[in-house]
C-alpha cells in the first residue's frame, strides 16, 4: 500500500491517499476528459486498503462540482469503502461542501442513504 | 448561405437573447472553452450558484451529445444559450439513431412528467445500477439535468431519414 498523491488540476481533484496517518482526501472539480484514466489510479489505492492489514480510513470528500461520468467512480469508491467496512474496518466519511450548493449537499445526502453504515457526515466547508 | 440570411438568423438570434450558439463538430477542448465562457456570462461573480448550474447543465448536454451522436468519430450537434427576463435556456440537438430514439422519447416523457423528488429517486437507483466506472453516465447526465432544470424539461424529435433523427433537449435555469 503505498502513498498517492495526485494535483488538483481545472477539471480533476486533488487526491491525497496518505498511508502512515490512514487518510483519503479528494478535493476540487471533478470532469475529466478520460474518467476511467484519472479514477483508474485512485480505485486501486482504495482497493489495496481494503484488501491490506489496516484497521481504518479517515475520508474527506470536498467536491465543488463532478460530473455525471465522474459519479460511476466515486460510487465505486464507496462500494469499496462500505465493503472495507463490512469486513471490519473503521471508516469515517466527511462530505464537504458550500453553504449555499443544494446540489453538493444532496448529492452527500444521497450517497449517506445509500451506505447508511458509512456513517457518511455532512459539513459545511469555507 | 446567402448574407441577407446571416443577417436575418443573427436578427432572430438577437431577438430571442441568445448568449452563445453553435453548430457543427464538437471536440471535448471546445466543450471545455465554452462552458468557460458561459460560466463567466451567466454568473458574473455575483451569483455562483446559478452559474455552477448552468456550467453543470451544459456540461452534461454537451457530453451526451458528443457520446450519443451519429458517427461519434467526428461527433457534432447544435448548443444554444439564451437569456430571457434573467431565465436561462440550454439546448442541446444532435442527430442519433431511429432506433435509439424511441427508448430515449420514453426517458424523457418520463423526466418531463416527474416531480423533483421522483427525479432524486432515479437519481438515486441511477447511482447504483452499475459500479463500471468507464464510459457514459448510465443515464445519470439526464436525471442530471433533469434535476437542475427548474423548469421540467422539453424536448423534440424530427425525423431526417430512415435511419437517423435529430433529437433536441432543452433545460431553463
Amino acid at each position: 500500500m503505498n502513498d498517492l498523491i495526485i494535483e488538483s488540476t481545472d477539471r480533476t481533484p486533488a487526491i491525497r491517499f496518505i498511508r502512515h496517518t490512514l487518510s483519503f482526501e479528494i478535493e476540487g472539480e471533478s470532469y475529466p476528459e478520460d474518467v476511467a484514466a484519472f479514477y483508474g489510479q485512485v480505485i486501486p489505492a482504495i482497493e489495496q486498503w481494503q484488501q491490506s492489514e489496516a484497521t481504518s480510513l479517515k475520508v474527506c470528500i470536498n467536491l465543488i462540482y463532478i460530473n455525471s461520468s465522474s459519479m460511476k467512480a466515486l460510487y465505486r469508491i464507496f462500494d469499496v469503502l462500505d465493503q472495507g467496512r463490512a469486513s471490519g474496518k473503521q471508516v469515517s466519511v466527511i462530505w464537504g461542501y458550500v453553504e449555499d450548493d443544494d446540489v453538493m449537499q444532496e448529492l452527500g445526502e444521497d450517497f449517506r442513504d445509500r451506505f447508511p453504515e458509512l456513517a457518511v457526515e455532512l459539513k459545511v466547508t469555507d | 448561405m446567402k448574407i441577407d440570411t446571416a443577417i436575418a438568423m443573427r436578427a432572430q438570434m438577437q431577438a430571442d437573447g441568445v448568449i452563445m450558439a453553435y453548430n457543427g463538430e464538437i471536440s471535448d477542448e471546445l466543450m471545455i472553452t465554452l462552458a468557460e465562457i458561459l460560466k463567466r456570462r451567466v454568473g458574473d461573480g455575483a451569483d455562483p450558484k446559478r452559474s455552477r448550474t448552468v456550467f453543470a447543465v451544459f456540461m452534461e448536454g454537451v457530453q451526451n451529445l458528443i457520446w450519443h451522436s451519429v458517427g461519434s468519430a467526428r461527433p457534432g450537434g447544435m448548443v444554444i444559450i439564451s437569456e430571457f427576463e434573467s431565465e436561462v435556456t440550454v439546448m442541446c440537438a444532435n442527430r442519433i439513431p431511429r432506433a435509439a430514439a424511441a427508448k430515449l422519447k420514453q426517458t424523457l416523457e418520463q423526466l418531463a412528467s416527474a416531480d423533483k423528488d421522483t427525479i432524486r429517486q432515479l437519481y438515486r437507483e441511477g447511482m447504483s445500477r452499475t459500479v463500471d466506472y468507464e464510459g457514459p453516465g448510465a443515464g445519470l447526465g439526464l436525471l442530471e439535468i433533469a434535476r437542475r432544470s427548474s423548469q421540467p424539461i422539453s424536448f423534440a424529435f424530427v425525423d431526417v431519414s430512415e435511419e437517423d433523427v435529430d433529437y433536441f433537449i432543452a433545460a431553463r435555469i
